[in-house]
């Protein structure tokens, strides 16, 4: 792991110093905060609680606007993390120093997911809101939370691999964008699929609406795990490969 | 320090270093010189580990390029050719940060990050970000990344590319500096420079060897081809005094010179034969052309370019 914690930091400060990562985060703290008060006046103007549904469930799961958040928020923040340097030519300057492959797409990724990480953590604030004026189920938010790093995780980590795929970062953004949404037709194919046929299942198994609803009903299914783990190893393992391969080209 | 063997390394179709083999030793400064697109920047490339190369073996202090990658890293400082840098980070913070990713300990690194800003002179921009300084300073800025860790030896790609002439006369005073603790291969076109603070040279074309030597053996190779003298007065009396002293294999008169009116000047390029000494010959020459009664308004040695000396080394290379 030579050379992972200079580039997770270099990493870090290229993302907080220039404006990307705080115009990312502004969008989506707006995005988040309608969501959030929308959601706490209608539950406030319910005469009586006829719904099953908490507010916490209904901000997490069964909506599109997590996944949307995601699709915008995700290709702009990966896509720079191999392409810049590859056009900028930096990456001559990084891969000459005594760094290993790995070392330099973990560290570039973990800049990434902590950035990723610190952009919901003013949203804990919603649920200390809820608190104040109500019960919480911790068990729920803690899982919940779960979900959305780890949706997040395996999308961070498919981003990656598009950056270190191509020298322009909008090719990157493209690519990122496209393979997030065929991954979200395939989870919307769910609903469209007859139920007991294969297509069903894999469709089911891959949603991520699905996903985020079982999280945020505060079930945390191991099946889910291994999937987004798959997500996060795969695409990180073959970005290591492709870094390698720079070599030889 | 470096010892290539064979280093063949293709794009395709295109052979870009071709069975290249040299040798740098321990305090060595070497100049790596050939013409543009000769396969320089390829085989420092390979050198410091950002290229693999397609066969052929390359160690640098003992370490194998390609089966032990990192310690050999470990030990160069290198210097690419476009010299990218983060714009969006000042110079200390990318010192830093460079310092710390070539293993310079904690305790160290802020000495080690003012010594290298001290000798590759960027000091005085520490805290300038770099995405706002001249040329001249970026390069100075990846010099003292090569410099930080102060590795034994120093890859230096076309260190004084696009500077303007006061900033090549910086440059080639550090490189004189650091040439005294450091092993260092420079790549350049510019012959003066390998002249100027370079103690042997390495000399390629085409990807292949085509000289190697030491400073006094490429200033043979750089005599001057010809000289070029200005006379006032009767062109063609001055072409036959010179012809007679028998020094010169060709005598060119171009009387096209531009001039003052009424007044007959001529240039005359007279090439050297073999044999005859340029400092000497120029004298005699002057000497004859005012004897002879003509007014000599300039006479200089025409500097070989290095497409002359490439022209010279082939044609030797063909003829042996």
């Amino acid at each position: 792991m030579r050379g992972f914690w200079p580039i997770l930091k270099r990493e870090l400060f290229a993302f907080w110093v220039t404006p990307l990562a705080w115009v990312l985060t502004c969008v989506f703290l707006v995005v988040q905060g309608l969501h959030f008060s929308v959601l706490v006046k209608n539950f406030s103007e319910m005469a009586s609680i006829d719904s099953d549904q908490t507010p916490i469930q209904a901000f997490f799961g069964n909506t599109v606007l997590l996944y949307l958040v995601l699709f915008l928020l995700v290709p702009p923040m990966t896509m720079r993390l191999f392409a810049e340097e590859r056009r900028a030519g930096t990456i001559e300057s990084l891969m000459t120093a005594p760094v290993s492959a790995p070392a330099v797409v973990l560290a570039k990724y973990f800049a990434a997911l902590v950035t990723y990480a610190a952009m919901w953590a003013p949203t804990i604030l919603y649920v200390i809101i809820l608190k104040r004026s109500g019960f919480v189920d911790w068990h729920v938010v803690g899982a919940s939370y779960l979900g959305v790093l780890l949706v997040g995780a395996g999308y961070l980590a498919l981003g990656l691999l598009m950056s270190a795929l191509t020298k322009s970062q909008f090719i990157a953004l493209v690519l990122t964008a496209l393979v997030l949404l065929v991954l979200f037709i395939l989870g919307i194919g769910e609903f469209v699929t007859r139920d007991g046929t294969m297509i069903h299942d894999v469709c089911a198994y891959v949603s991520v609406w699905g996903q985020m609803n079982d999280f945020a009903s505060g079930v945390v299914d191991s099946r889910r795990i291994v999937l987004d783990a798959t997500l996060v190893v795969l695409p990180l393992f073959v970005t290591t490969r492709v870094v390698d391969s720079w070599r030889v080209a | 320090m470096i010892s290539v063997s064979k280093l063949v390394k293709r794009y395709g179709d295109l052979v870009a270093v071709n069975g290249l083999s040299f040798e740098v030793g321990k305090g060595e400064i070497v100049g790596f010189l050939g013409p543009n697109g000769a396969g320089k920047s390829t085989t420092l490339r390979i050198l410091a580990g950002f290229l693999g190369q397609t066969s052929g073996t390359v160690t640098v202090c003992g370490h194998d390029v390609a089966s032990d990658s990192i310690e050999a890293r470990k030990n160069i400082g290198y210097m690419p050719e476009a010299v990218p840098l983060y714009p969006e980070m000042r110079v200390v913070e990318y010192l830093a940060f460079r310092a710390e990713l070539k293993r310079v300990s904690r305790a160290e690194r802020s000495k080690a990050v003012d010594a290298a800003m001290e000798k590759a002179g960027v000091a005085d921009r520490a805290t300038s970000v770099i995405g706002n300084l001249s040329k001249g300073y970026r390069q100075r800025v990846g010099l003292a990344d090569a410099l930080v860790a102060s590795p034994p030896l120093l890859i230096l790609d076309e260190p004084t590319a696009g500077l303007d002439p006061n900033q090549i006369r910086e440059v080639r005073k550090v490189l004189r500096a650091i040439g005294k603790e450091h092993t260092v291969l420079l790549s350049t076109h510019i012959l003066s420079e390998v002249e100027s603070s370079c103690t042997r040279a390495v000399v390629i074309a085409k990807g292949k060897l085509v000289a190697e030597g030491t400073i006094e053996e490429v200033r043979r190779m750089r005599r001057s081809p010809a000289l070029v003298v200005v006379v006032r007065g009767d062109a063609a009396k001055a072409e036959a005094t010179l012809a007679a002293l028998d020094a010169f294999s060709k005598i060119e008169v171009d009387a096209s010179v531009p001039r003052q009116e009424g007044e007959s000047v001529a240039t005359l390029r007279c090439s050297w034969k073999k044999k005859i000494d340029a400092t000497e010959g120029t004298e005699r020459a002057v000497a004859a052309l005012v004897a002879a009664g003509l007014a000599v308004r300039s006479a200089s040695a025409e500097q070989s370019t290095l497409e002359d000396v490439f022209a010279e080394l082939t044609a030797s290379k063909d003829t042996e």
